[in-house]
């Protein structure tokens, strides 16, 4: 046997056989065995071992290049592969969701929130969203992340009523249909939980527009209850309500519990440092404080909703205002049909609609406190309007919190408009520029 | 699978269940607190039958507790792997289905559904062929297929499939 005629074969079926190694390296059935082998089997015990027999027994064969033979054993070892290869791309109960194998450590993410016992891995989980996605962007709609507390309702715990609260007592729905009613005393919880003007007519609009979670602070059975007021029929949020034993992060809310792609999610939500890595996908909404309790948690001291028996307008309330907004993202981001939906992003459309808020307003800062001159200059700016550090002819706006200081005095004889930093800030709330008349500083009288 | 067996359990009676009905008291006692569980080795015992014999009392000492070795003759229920199961779906979502045989909580995942199922999202989510004949929601009756099962003290887990011959719905709520 010449080198010259024997190395091209050899270096092909050395190929091959490398390949094969690695496939029944792979396979860890004896199942991958070939026939072949069959007659060595018997004094082998551990398949380890088999597979160093088998190494040597095909080197052996090597010289006289039976091709046709590691061909066979490839075929062997490669359907074998197929059945084991299993990524186990989850698990329910620590066993593989796909081949029933049992797995052990605790790998993946937890949604515990679907069903007790169920973990995904990365890998699935962006296959999910990858095919959930072109779904539901096929039905028109996108995601929505719903905040409860302050939100879309304000909960009290029953000894936190003031006393002039106390007449709330027997003001309550009954809880035996809960579709109508907006008070409601959770007894065996011992909270009371009022929900926020409007908010059953913007969840049955949102519906459409939306795919809805709920995502709170909260522990898991009060979510549940709450969903349970929501949502009496469970049309909104079956098993899509998430909470903080639901998380991966403490005090964090995070999308990686979600199984929605990040450029179609909205998140509605009152509190903005809880979703640190996820800013752009937020709107922050206005907080509801029925509750005098409430109040006092954030640091007002002012009357309570409940005390004054007042409550917020229906027609003008912070979600009547949210839901235009939402419907405005809804239809720009489906605006155009045709295009290449799945490679849009949300996350863009919300930036470009929050800078039509303002645009067109350039703005003065006059006596603002150091520490918050940056919040409302980024604020103003995220919204579209042009902020200056001195006076100019195209100044529109100066805002400040004092009708003295030399900027102030240039508005008024300028006729340029002179509000309280307060304007910025609602018209970030209601995503709509505030009329300047209900901000304007007046100046003081001595 | 359902077997018929013999148990054994001690059972701790308070003194004040002496008497006549003491029996009774101790059957049922036992009723109460087998039936429902699940052990391990057994599954869930479904409904004790019959008992077999109660032994002879012991007194602790100290409590006045009498403890009684009761033999006692029960229904269990097992799932085993690659056992054909009847179950109710419970859940539907785009990961797969869960499903209810009794107590036992199965899981298809969405690998294991065939592929001309999808998912639709909407008010009751589904799995449906492309043609709309056969569909998976809530309350759907289905045969599936144990691949996996895991049990626990309290409760048993499996992983089921339908990728097979003769397997999926078998009654579907809207038709009836």
């Amino acid at each position: 046997m010449s080198v010259v005629t024997d190395s091209p074969v050899h270096s092909s079926s050395s190929d091959d056989f490398a390949a094969y190694i690695n496939a029944a390296l792979d396979a860890s059935s004896p199942e991958a065995l070939s026939d072949k082998d069959v007659e060595n089997q018997d004094e082998f015990e551990s398949v380890s071992r088999i597979k160093r027999r088998k190494f040597e027994s095909i080197k052996e064969t090597e010289g006289s290049t039976l091709e046709g033979t590691v061909k066979d054993n490839l075929a062997v070892a490669e359907t074998s592969v197929e059945v084991d290869a299993c990524t186990h791309p989850g698990s329910f109960g620590n066993m593989c969701i796909r081949c029933g194998q049992k797995l052990d450590g605790e790998s993946g993410v937890t949604f515990g929130y679907i069903h007790k016992g169920l973990r995904l891995h990365d890998a699935e989980i962006s296959r999910l969203r990858n095919t959930d996605i072109k779904n539901l962007l096929h039905h028109k709609k996108l995601y929505l992340i719903l905040d409860l507390d302050h939100t879309l309702l304000n909960s009290t715990h029953l000894g936190h009523l003031s006393s002039e609260e106390l007449h709330l007592l027997n003001q309550t729905d009954s809880l035996e249909d809960v579709s109508k009613g907006s008070i409601f005393k959770l007894e065996f919880m011992h909270m009371m939980t009022k929900l926020r003007p409007f908010v059953r007519t913007f969840l049955k609009e949102a519906s459409e527009m939306f795919e809805m979670y709920i995502y709170t602070m909260g522990d898991r059975p009060y979510a549940l209850e709450m969903a349970k007021l929501l949502d009496p029929q469970g049309e909104y949020f079956n098993a899509k309500i998430i909470s903080r034993d639901d998380g991966t992060q403490k005090h964090q809310k995070g999308l990686d519990v979600v199984l929605g792609q990040e450029s179609a999610v909205l998140i509605l939500d009152d509190t903005e440092h809880a979703w640190m890595k996820h800013k752009d996908n937020l709107i922050v909404m206005e907080r509801y404080h029925f509750f005098a309790s409430s109040c006092r948690q954030f640091g007002f001291n002012c009357k309570s909703l409940a005390e004054l028996k007042n409550d917020e307008n229906e027609n003008e309330g912070a979600l009547t205002k949210i839901l235009e907004v939402l419907k405005q993202v809804h239809s720009t981001f489906f605006d155009g049909l045709q295009e290449d939906l799945v490679g849009r992003d949300v996350r863009q459309v919300l930036k470009s609609v929050r800078k039509d808020v303002l645009s067109g307003c350039v703005i003065v800062f006059s006596r603002i406190i150091h520490s918050a001159l940056p919040t409302l200059q980024k604020m103003a700016r995220q919204m579209g309007a042009t902020c200056l550090a001195e006076l100019d002819p195209s100044v529109t706006h100066v805002v400040g919190t004092d009708a003295g200081t030399e900027k102030s005095r240039w508005a008024v004889k300028e006729n340029k408009f002179l509000v309280h930093p307060r304007w910025i800030e609602a018209a970030n709330y209601f995503w709509q520029k505030q009329p300047e008349e209900n901000f304007a500083l007046k100046k003081k009288h001595y | 699978m359902f077997f018929h067996i013999v148990l054994e359990r001690n059972m701790q009676l308070h003194p004040r269940y002496f008497g006549r009905n003491l029996r009774d008291n101790l059957v049922s006692k036992l009723m109460k607190d087998v039936e429902g569980t699940c052990s391990g080795r057994h599954g869930f015992v479904v409904a004790v039958t019959g008992i077999e014999n109660i032994g002879k009392g012991l007194i602790r000492d100290g409590t006045g507790f009498v403890t009684f070795p009761v033999k006692y003759q029960c229904v269990v229920f097992r799932p085993f792997k690659g056992e054909i199961l009847e179950a109710v779906v419970t859940m539907v979502n785009k990961m797969g289905f869960f499903a209810e045989a009794g107590p036992v909580q199965i899981f298809v995942s969405n690998h294991l559904i065939p592929d001309d199922m999808e998912f639709q999202s909407g008010d009751i989510p589904n799995y449906t062929t492309s043609d709309g004949s056969v569909k998976i929601q809530k309350d759907s009756e289905v045969r599936l297929k144990i691949i996996g099962t895991r049990v626990d003290a309290t409760e048993i887990f499996c992983i089921g499939t339908i990728k097979d011959d003769f397997l999926g719905v078998i009654n579907d709520p809207t038709t009836v």
